[in-house]
Parts: C-alpha cells; structure tokens; sequence
C-alpha cells in the first residue's frame, strides 16, 4: 500500500511546522524521513498514523484519506521513539495489541512466536515489559510493531537511546526484519547513518519543508542546496566564485582540478593513517593522510584537492 | 479518658446487642456514600481523563477550578444544594428537600472534583504516548478510556478512597439537606450531633468509634486491591 | 511583582499567629444555653450590654438542653440558662447548679398548615389537640432531649397518645430553627416557643393554631455552676451574671425585647415573681424566696 500526501500543511500556535505540496510513499518500499531536529519530521509521521489533523489537505493510505476512523488505522503499525508498554508481561503487551486488532486467539499466538523470535527477544515473553532494559525495550516495541502486520509500518527514531552496541546489534538486524514483516515502512530518524543504512530511499524535511524525495543514491548525488548538502554530510566550500558540496573523505593531499588551501590546525597520529583537523576559507575540514607521510605541522598551509563526486550548488 | 472507655464499652454494647436503629444508621451511611461515589466516578474519571489529555483553550481555568472545587467546604455546598431543592428554591416542587436523594446529590457535588482532580492527576503522570499507541492500535475512545484507567489504577483507588472518605466524614452537608430525620435520614454523622447535643457523651463517642471502623474497613479494603495491583 | 507575591503569600499564615492577649482584667465565664434561646436573637444583645456594663465576657455555648445541663455537670460552664424546670430539678439536687434565679419565661404555641386537617385551631386544650394532631395529622419534633422536646412529650402523655405510634411522627434530632424548616417543607404540625417562631415567621407558611394554655409555658431560669464541685468555675462573675439578669432595668429591658422587630415582644420578665408558683423548682441556694427589688 503506497501512501501519499497532497498540499499538506500543519500549523500549532500559529507557526507553520509544515508545508509539503506533495510526496508519495511508494508500496513495499522502505523510506527514511531524514532531518534536523525540530524539522517536522514526527509530526509528518503522527499526521501519516492519523494521530492528528492536518490544518489542510490530506494524507491517503492507498486511496482512502485517513480521516481519524478505526478502518484507517487497521493499516498501520507504529512503534513510537520511547517505547511504551502496559503493566503486565511483555507476552500479555504483544497480546493486547493483536487483540485490539481483533486478531483470532491462534493467530496471535503464532505471531508472537514468529515476531519475537525473529527481534531476537523469545527470552523476554514472560518478563515485566516495564523491566527491560533500552535495547530490548525497542527491540520489543519494533516486534509489537511489526506482529501487527499492518500494510504500512511507521517507525519513529527506531534507534533512539540504546547503548552502542545494542544499536550496533539491531541496525543490522533491522533491514531483514523490516524486509521480512513489512510492506511499506516510513522511519524517521535524525541520524545519517540510520537513514542511509535501513532505507532505500530518503526524503530529507529541513524546517518544514521537502528538500529531496526519492532513491538514496540519486538523493545523496544532488542535494540542491547548501543546507541539505550539509546534512548529508558533504562539506560545503567556495571554489572560484561558487560553492561546491564536496563528499566527506574525499579531499587528497596536493593539486588536483579544483585545488584549496588547508590551514592546518592538528595532526594527530592515529596509528595507521594521520588525522589532520584544520580549515578551508573558515569551513572546518578533516582529512586523512597517509602514515607514510611528513606530518604538516600546526599552523602550516597545505595544498588539498577533491577526488570525485564534486557537486556544483546553486547560489 | 473515662468517657473514652465508656465510650468503647458503648460502642461494643450497641453492636452486639444488636440494636436496630443503629444497624439501620450504618446501613443508611454506607448506602448514601456508597451511591454518592460510585456516581461521583462515572462522572468524574471520564472528566478527569479528559482534563488530562484534552488540549482545548480555558484547560488549565478548568483544571485551577476542579482543584479548587477540592477545597470547597462541605457545608457550603450543603447550603447552595439546600437552597435549590428547598420549597421555596427553583427545584423545590420537585419534592427532594429532607430527601435521601438530596443527601446523595449534595455527597455527590462534594465528592465529584475530588475524583475528577486525582484522576487527572494520575492519568497525566502516564507515559503522554500511552493513550497515542491504543489509538493507533485501533482502540476506540471507550476502549482507550478503559485501559488507561487499568493503567491509572493506583490512582484511581485513590480518588475513590479520597472521594469516598470526604463524603463519609462530612456532617454539614448531611444534616442541611437531609434533616437528620429519625429513620429516614439519620446518618452516622449527624446521629453524633444529635448525640452529642443531649449530652449522650457515651452514645456520641460510640458512634464516633463506629464512624471510624466503618471508614477503616472500606479504605483498607481498597487498599489491599490497590496494593495487590502495585506489583 | 516578585517582591508583591512575596508579601502576599503570608497572608494564609496570618490567621496563625495568636492575636494579641486582649486584657482581660475582668475576665470571663462560659454560659451554657439552648439553641432556642440563641436562635432568639435575645444574648446577642444582652451580653454585650452586660459586658460594657461589668467589663466581663460571657461565651455563649448553645446547644441542647441535655447537653447544656450535661456541661454544668462535668464543669465545663459558669453559668447556665436553660427552660426545661423538670430536667433542672435533678441537677439543683445533686449540687451541680447552684443560686438558680427566674428570670422570664415565653411560651409555647402549636403551628401547622393553614389548612388545619386536625381541625385544631383556636382549641384552648393543649393536650386535646395534640390528640387530634396524633389521630389526623401529621408532626415533626425536634428529638433532641430539649426542654420543647421534653414539652411535647409531657403533652402526648398527658393525650394519652403514644409518641412511637404517630405514623407520621419525624424527629429532627435537632434546634428550633431547623426544625420549623423541616416542618414547614413537610406543611405540618409542630410545637415551638415563640420567639424561635417569630424570628422564624417570615421564612415560614404554617401558622399558630394552639397557644394560652397555661401547660405551654416555657420557663427560664439561670444558674451558677457549683464551684465547690468544680473549683475551676469562675463563681463571682457567672453570680454577677446571673445577678444582673435579674436587675430590674434589664428586666425591663427583657420585657421589651423583639418589639420592634416583631411586634410582640418575646418574653416576660420574671425575676418578681415568687418560687411559689406551682409546678416551679425551689431556689435551693438557701435565700429567701420573696425578693425585694
């Protein structure tokens, strides 16, 4: 089920939050809504699970606009950024759930089975659901999301406040689990790395409005404009009168097309590779140097130009 | 002290001999507090869902009111009840002053924002996106309400204990509307006014007594399920 | 502002803070009355007057006349001003009350609704009507161990009616006051004193139907509480208080009362009259018993 949006806007204490003329969601696609904190990105998800109204136009669920009804919610699942649970066990929190969706008594058993044991959390059924620590917890919640079954899957901060490895653990996880159990699914996330790992493609909101919509790859190859070229992590710089969205990592040391002066402000020896901190025109860049290399020193100049993948900005 | 033993003594001898006015006193108090609050919580825990998670414009006007209305002493609101149902009063042909219909109204307006204000109270210290995650697991308002006050449970028994405590214990309400009729509408309460007028001392104190057991065992009633709940 | 909500939040503490020790060089005592006496209006004025006169307090305690004999018993009043003569014999024999005086008596009538369904009016046989009432109508009483209560069930007695057989009979458990109120929204029969019903009149619809015979008579006396039996009563001042009700300016005084609020004053001074009266307690305190005054 595809989900689209046409002339949304949303407006709380008279300040806009958002303004999208239009986006679609294609059917059994996985899409990331990436953006700043702040930017609107939950409130497009809590408009798309029906959680509040637009001040005007619409969302749709396939064909049918989700007016705040029952039969709209039927098509969604959603696990929220805290995951929130009823007193009782973690098997009676997955039951509740399936039982709300007037799912038969067998049925639910199976599909508890399934989902638990594919988020890897068999082991948690009978314990307290409020006793689990982050990274279960979320693990919990994305299976009382994904048990659901519903064609459209809403994932908000999905790998928000679990410890590092415990994240590590489910960002690797989740791509199979999303492809396994869900149709399409919307994710939002702050995060580059989420965005670009659990997604096939992007749609990248800055303060209310869409910058990009469409597949990763093309996304990421044309940002078009300084603002979003810096949150997916280019690094922006003016060249000869116009400003170039350079991709991390690819500055060199020496000449090259398009030569800049770096003024160095540290080096440090990592080991394996030199790690060089300093300034390009006040943009603050990092690039790595081979070990092999002669240390520049604090406060020198050095020549650096860009590899590939060079993007000309507008303006 | 001697009246106090006398009074124990009093309160035990009433008891047991089984004395047929009293058993009639307790049963009426129980009855009319009970009414009281149980319709003070069909009124009040919907509203004080509401107030808790509803996002309208005078909310927090409404929210300082039921808090004050917590406040409100009894007795006035015995008077303003008295004033409406009495004869000459807009509802007085309705034949309900001296009634203890009257009394369940005037216990009611006293225990309402009690149960409204505690129930808010418990429902706003909730997880915000409890009542967000039925919704979008299809709950209907009803349903939603209903898990969330299993939830709230903890503090819901205590706006039941607190609404019912308030009515069981106040005295100026009861005695304005209801008369303090002998057999009608004598309660624990205003039976101990009259008492105590006569200079029953012993009779009085055994009521008091009485009073206070009756308050003991429901609350600690209600304690037991609110503790078993806690785990 | 800050410095405005500062100030303001001790206001809440004020009441708090113990007042001043008023000077109390003349001191005061603690009367135990009946709510009928208070709901008359008549301490409100006197005491006051006796206070500018003497310097000494007097707090007023209404409450039933039970519990007003009761207080006297156990010491917790000075004084004591009640009307119920039957119930006051015992305390006067047991010592608790001393130097009893008369000072006024009012008396009882029988309201009801102007409808008259006992067909009592105008009857001048206060029992024979209480008879119809018990048979036809219906009656609140006060049931509350006060000297009316104690009036009405002399009158059933003396019916020959069975209070507890009166199938519409309510007893209040309360004042005088509330009781009229209850009576009137029941529009039935009832025995009150007349002050309480002409301080009552306006709010009520019942009517006097009964009064003059001479069994309705609401007699007052007042009383020092025995200081040998409690040490802590304060006997000069409460025996100045009775003293001075007993002066014959406020005799007069008394004799006025209500007037010129209700038309009618609301008692007869008494303090002249002889003990000799029959069916009156004997001043016990040993003084002679004709007064010149």
């Amino acid at each position: 089920m595809d989900v689209s949006v046409a002339d949304l806007q949303f407006t709380r204490d008279g300040r806009s939050v958002l303004q999208i003329p239009a986006l679609t969601f294609p059917s059994g696609t996985t899409t990331a809504v990436f953006g700043p904190n702040g930017s609107g990105k939950t409130t497009l998800l809590r408009l798309i699970a029906g959680l509040e109204r637009p001040s005007r136009g619409q969302v749709r669920l396939g064909d049918v606009p989700v007016r705040q009804d029952k039969a709209a919610r039927r098509c969604i699942g959603m696990a929220f950024q805290t995951a929130v649970f009823l007193r009782g066990s973690v098997r009676h929190n997955l039951d509740i759930a399936l039982r709300l969706r007037e799912v038969s008594a067998s049925d639910r058993r199976s599909r508890i089975e399934e989902a638990v044991r594919e988020c890897g959390v068999a082991h948690l059924l009978d314990r307290p659901a409020r006793h689990l620590s982050g990274g279960e917890a979320q693990r919990v919640n994305l299976a009382r999301a994904l048990a659901l079954r519903a064609p459209v899957t809403l994932l908000d901060e999905p790998l928000a406040g679990i410890d590092r490895s415990a994240r590590t653990q489910l960002l690797a996880d989740l791509p199979r689990l999303l492809a396994t159990f869900a149709a399409t699914t919307i994710l939002v996330t702050h995060d580059r790395e989420e965005a670009f790992r659990l997604a096939d493609r992007l749609v990248v909101i800055i303060a209310g409005g869409v910058k990009a919509a469409g597949v990763k790859s093309s996304v990421y190859a044309r940002p078009p404009d300084r603002e979003t070229a810096e949150l997916l992590g280019y690094t922006v710089l003016p060249a000869n009168g116009r400003v170039v969205a350079i991709p991390p990592s690819s500055l060199r040391p020496g000449e090259g097309s398009l030569t800049f002066m770096l003024a160095v402000e540290d080096v440090i020896d990592m080991g394996n590779h030199l790690h060089v901190i300093g300034t390009i025109e006040g943009e603050r860049v990092d690039l790595r140097l081979p070990a092999s290399m002669a240390p520049p020193s604090a406060g020198s100049n050095l020549k650096v130009h860009a590899e590939s993948n060079i993007v000309l900005l507008q303006g | 002290m001697d009246d106090l033993q006398h009074g124990v003594a009093e309160a035990f001898r009433l008891l047991v001999t089984g004395d047929p006015e009293l058993y009639q006193i307790i049963a009426r108090t129980l009855a009319i507090s009970t009414v009281a609050t149980a319709l003070a919580m069909l009124a009040g825990i919907p509203l004080g869902y509401g107030l808790a998670r509803g996002r309208f414009p005078g909310r927090t006007v409404l929210l300082s009111a039921v808090n004050t209305g917590m406040g409100v002493p009894p007795v006035v609101v015995g008077l303003v009840v008295w004033l409406l149902l009495s004869r000459s009063g807009p509802f007085g042909s309705l034949g309900l002053i001296y009634t203890k219909q009257a009394m369940v109204l005037a216990q009611f307006v006293i225990a309402t924002p009690l149960v409204v204000g505690f129930t808010a109270a418990s429902v706003q210290s909730l997880p915000v996106e409890l009542p967000d995650l039925l919704y979008t697991l299809g709950a209907g308002r009803l349903r939603r309400l209903w898990i969330v006050a299993g939830e709230a449970q903890l503090g819901l028994l205590a706006a039941i204990m607190a609404g019912f405590g308030a009515v069981i214990s106040e005295v100026g309400a009861s005695m304005t509307v209801g008369g303090n009729l002998r057999g009608s509408t004598r309660v624990l309460t205003t039976a101990i006014v009259t008492e105590t007028g006569r200079g029953n001392l012993p009779v009085a104190l055994a009521l008091g007594l009485l009073l206070l057991a009756l308050a003991f065992v429901v609350n600690a009633l209600l304690t037991i399920v609110q503790q078993r709940q806690r785990s | 502002m800050k410095r405005l909500l500062c100030a303001l939040s001790i206001l809440p503490a004020l009441p708090a803070i113990p007042a001043l020790p008023a000077a109390k060089p003349c001191g005061e005592i603690t009367l135990a009355t009946t709510t009928s006496t208070q709901d008359t209006g008549l301490l409100d004025s006197l005491l006051p007057m006796f206070k500018r006169e003497t310097c000494i307090e007097v707090k007023p305690i209404a409450v039933g006349t039970g519990a007003a004999l009761e207080m006297a018993r156990r010491g917790d009043a000075d004084a004591v001003l009640v009307h119920a003569p039957e119930a006051e014999k015992a305390y006067v024999e047991s010592g608790d009350l001393i130097e009893g005086r008369r000072i006024m008596h009012n008396d009882f009538l029988i309201i009801g609704p102007t409808g008259d369904p006992a067909r009592v009016r105008g009857q001048k046989d206060a029992a024979l009507a209480m008879k119809a009432i018990g048979a036809g109508g219906s009656f609140v009483s006060r049931g509350d161990g006060s000297g009316t209560e104690k009036k009405e069930l002399e009158l059933w007695k003396a019916a020959g009616v069975s209070p507890a057989s009166i199938a519409q009979r309510e007893e209040t458990g309360q004042g005088m006051g509330a009781t009229l109120l209850v009576a009137d929204a029941r529009n039935t029969y009832t025995l009150t004193d007349r002050g309480t019903y002409l301080a009552f009149k306006d709010k009520l619809s019942l009517v006097p139907l009964v009064e003059g015979d001479p069994r309705l008579l609401n007699i007052y006396h007042a009383y020092v509480v025995n200081p040998g039996k409690h040490p802590t009563a304060h006997r000069s001042e409460a025996a100045r208080f009775v003293r001075y009700l007993t002066d014959p300016k406020v005799q007069e005084w008394i004799g006025q009362f209500g007037r010129a609020k209700f038309g009618q004053p609301l008692f007869v001074p008494d303090a002249q009259t002889t003990s000799a009266k029959a069916g009156q307690p004997e001043e016990t305190s040993g003084r002679s018993a004709a007064r010149s005054r």
